[in-house]
């Protein structure tokens, strides 16, 4: 891990956890700065909840150190709920609980004084858009609405820290979109966000930067821009010719391309061998195009999608 | 603080629950046919039956309720919202118990003023006989109701299928509920009154202890 930890809102130094005879964590070492939206993705099973319920103090037993703004987790475990919020992946309300005296209690044993509670519970509401279900019973509520009072109930208390365990399932597209929204404004507002998902969409649009975890080891840790590139440097070159022009022939016979793949009559793909000299092997392929008179009309060099990256790791090919 | 807020929490549904007002209407129910049928006789006093057949009854319905209860919530996670905040985890299971046996209390004691009452307007015997013997009644009774609820917890604690936690409920949480009654019934030289009381307290706080000790181990 090269990163540099000064300014780290988390910090994650060797750490490991077993249970019973399962490996869950193994050696895991990163951090999260201040102000970061944490994409924290991998398969289900890979170790994500449990490293969550490291942070927020659920998990007590479990080797290496856990830091969080430089203090021990284990020694701040009493005062850091003043400064977390907590989302969890499977946590339910008692069933006979209203929305809003759920909320009531949470905010009291936050700490929440009771003359501005009320109007807090008030704005939250709005803002989860559960305002019209405030006073009934859980029981009555469906899956995506429990989930909003679960993202309620983590923000009450204005927490500088949003630990947010699966925020996205079991919501409908609606949902989904007004929930990445608060997400994206609540990071605007400075606050550090660490955000697990096992579906690379739920957080690729607003993660700043991206841990994958498969087996419960850190494959991967860095903004998304940078763990694509890092990943495979253009190695497919896309080349669109334009309407009615001629076909290009011989470009596989070019050093360094391993394939063309023709993709419709106007595109094609060139694959490039991944030792070969990228700048000389362009430069060749659009010196052949251009002796032939074929007229380009975009020529690009092909990054891999996160799509792609993730698939990598998570896949089962990475040693 | 917590131990408070959770309380009032948990009393907010129990105390207007199904099984409340079934034994807010059955405790005094059963308290006016024993007296107007006299069960009684010179070894069981009718005052010692009631007594008895309210902790079983109470006992009992508190023993399933508990551990059902406390074992759906773990299964559905509850307490993690609860455990990331300021609480105790011991507050989390106290609640449950303070709520669930002060409700067992006041319809107990609604149940046995109410036999009382009866008692005074219908029967000759004297007043003073009559407190002293409904009093006794109420300590019984709520002695055993200590060990039931607490036992219920326990096995909430301990369980984490609600179709078992309520069998052992049933068939071993009411029998050791029982141990604060039977000694007084079968010896009467025992003085029921300060044995239930003692009894009581001795095994409630004993549970207590091993509660605590499996619940600080959980793994939410």
């Amino acid at each position: 891990m090269t990163e540099n930890s000064d300014g780290a809102f988390i910090e994650f130094k060797n750490v490991s956890k077993n249970y019973k005879n399962i490996r869950a964590l193994e050696n895991i070492s990163f951090m999260v700065e201040k102000g970061d939206i944490f994409g924290y993705i991998g398969p289900n099973g890979s170790g994500k909840t449990t490293t969550i319920k490291i942070i927020v103090g659920l998990i007590q037993d479990f080797e290496g150190e856990v830091l969080i703004r430089s203090k021990r987790v284990r020694k701040i475990r009493k005062d850091i709920h003043k400064i977390l919020g907590y989302l969890p992946q499977e946590a339910g309300f008692q069933r006979w609980r209203t929305v809003s005296g759920i909320l009531n209690t949470f905010g009291m044993l936050s700490g929440l004084p009771r003359n501005t509670l009320k109007k807090r519970i008030q704005d939250i509401l709005e803002l989860v858009g559960l305002e019209d279900v405030k006073n009934k019973k859980i029981t009555h509520l469906s899956g995506g609405m429990v989930q909003k009072l679960r993202l309620a109930q983590a923000l009450l208390h204005k927490p500088e820290l949003l630990i947010l365990d699966e925020p996205l399932s079991g919501l409908d597209p609606t949902s989904r979109y007004q929930v990445k929204k608060i997400i994206k404004e609540l990071a605007d507002e400075g606050k550090t966000i660490f955000l697990s998902s096992h579906i690379l969409s739920d957080v690729q649009n607003i993660a700043t930067r991206i841990g994958i975890l498969n087996h419960g080891k850190i494959m991967k840790v860095g903004r998304p821009k940078d763990l694509q590139r890092d990943f495979k440097v253009g190695n497919d070159l896309e080349i669109i010719f334009s309407e009615g022009s001629k076909q290009c022939n011989d470009l596989d016979k070019v050093p360094g391309v391993e394939s063309i793949e023709i993709i419709n009559t106007n595109k094609l793909i060139a694959h490039l061998s991944p030792n070969s000299n990228i700048d000389e092997c362009i430069n060749t392929i659009l010196a052949k195009i251009l002796e032939q008179k074929c007229y380009i009309r975009n020529f690009n060099l092909l990054e891999p999608s996160l799509e792609e990256v993730y698939l990598k790791y998570v896949g089962g090919n990475i040693k | 603080m917590s131990l408070w807020l959770l309380f009032i929490n948990e009393m907010k549904s129990f105390y207007k629950s199904k099984v409340m007002i079934v034994l807010w209407i059955g405790f005094p129910v059963i308290s006016i046919l024993l007296h107007y049928f006299q069960v009684g006789s010179e070894e069981m006093p009718v005052f010692a039956l009631v007594g008895l057949i309210i902790a079983s009854l109470g006992g009992t319905l508190a023993t399933v309720i508990l551990s059902t209860s406390i074992v759906g919530e773990k299964k559905e996670h509850v307490y993690e919202l609860f455990l990331i905040r300021p609480v105790k985890r011991r507050n989390i299971l106290l609640s449950k118990f303070f709520a669930v046996y002060s409700c067992l209390i006041v319809a107990t004691v609604v149940a046995l003023i109410f036999g009382f009452v009866i008692d005074v307007i219908t029967s000759n015997i004297a007043l003073s006989v009559m407190i002293k013997d409904t009093l006794k009644s109420v300590a019984i009774s709520i002695a055993a109701m200590s060990i039931s609820c607490s036992i219920g917890i326990l096995i909430g604690t301990l369980s984490s299928s609600i179709a078992l936690a309520a069998i052992l409920s049933i068939y071993i949480g009411n029998q050791l509920s029982l141990i604060s009654i039977m000694p007084s019934i079968f010896f009467p030289e025992l003085d029921p009154l300060v044995f239930s009381i003692i009894v009581g307290v001795v095994a409630t706080c004993l549970i207590w202890t091993l509660i605590i000790l499996i619940f600080r181990r959980k793994q939410f």
